[in-house]
């Protein structure tokens, strides 16, 4: 087993972990940390498939954001903490059933497609930067321009949604 | 057979399968949306491991993982305003109290 291979699934498995733990938990914001957790070990993959501005990207994106997600569980939840052990499940085997199938599905291909071979060289962390701006403000620079102007739309449609309801809420 | 192609995407399929999992299963927004996170952090874990071990010299796919980003960062901010919107106005998040949106 190559040391890329152990390390791999180390992260992975642990991402994987976390993952379910978000869903076995009681506590609101042992679910957030669980996440956050889990996306830093995503991050910590990308940083093992040696794509490394991309894994301190998602380390620092998703810490954040995970942050923010911690901070609306505690305004929203009755019982943030899980004191009360509330229960949040519904249509428990189906979702279950889902899930597994989705697993197996994505599994099957995985293993039985024919990938073809190994790229062995690889830019270093430095030449892949430059090779990404060049592609960013490029040939994808269209396409990079519209993801900043659908964060900008979200950001308005966001504030939008919530101001409304405020008004809406003092109006009656 | 490329191993670290095939153990990178098993990971990511554990991740699809717990976050559709988490997505049908909880009742409560916020939830769904982790559940939702996690389908997209499977997806992102695949772009990455193309990138890595079929091809390294396509950048492409670098900045479809960036676009994911935004997709995720996107559904974050609209998902808690409509949490914000639908607590303001119901007092709760929890998605069974919300049979009115059944069509």
């Amino acid at each position: 087993m190559s040391l890329q291979v152990f390390f791999l699934l180390a992260f992975g498995g642990a991402a994987v972990w976390f993952g379910i733990v978000v869903f076995l938990t009681h506590s609101m914001v042992r679910s957030a940390l669980a996440l956050l957790f889990s996306q830093t070990a995503i991050g910590a993959m990308f940083l093992v498939m040696q794509a490394e501005f991309l894994g301190v990207l998602q380390i620092m994106m998703m810490a954040t954001e995970m942050s923010i997600m911690a901070i609306f569980m505690v305004m929203f939840m009755m019982d943030p903490g899980g004191l009360g052990e509330m229960d949040m499940k519904h249509q428990r085997k189906t979702s279950l059933a889902a899930g597994l199938v989705a697993f197996f599905g994505a599994l099957a291909v995985a293993v039985f497609a024919d990938w073809g071979p190994l790229a062995t060289d690889i830019p270093d962390a430095g030449e892949q930067v430059r090779l990404l701006g060049f592609e960013l403000l490029g040939r994808s620079m269209l396409i990079f321009e519209s993801a900043g102007l659908t964060i900008l739309t979200a950001m308005i449609a966001a504030t939008a949604l919530a101001v409304q309801a405020r008004e809406r809420g003092a109006k009656a | 057979m490329s191993m670290e192609l095939i153990v990178a995407l098993s990971m990511a399929a554990a991740l699809f399968g717990t976050g559709v999992y988490g997505a049908l299963s909880q009742t409560n927004l916020v939830m769904i949306m982790m559940g939702i996170e996690l389908i997209l952090a499977a997806a992102l874990i695949n772009m990455v491991a193309f990138w890595r071990y079929l091809h390294p010299e396509a950048m492409e796919a670098q900045m479809f993982v960036l676009i994911v980003m935004t997709v995720m960062a996107v559904e974050m901010a609209v998902g808690f305003g409509v949490a914000i919107a639908r607590f303001r106005s119901r007092g709760s998040v929890e998605m069974e109290e919300a049979q009115e949106l059944k069509g």
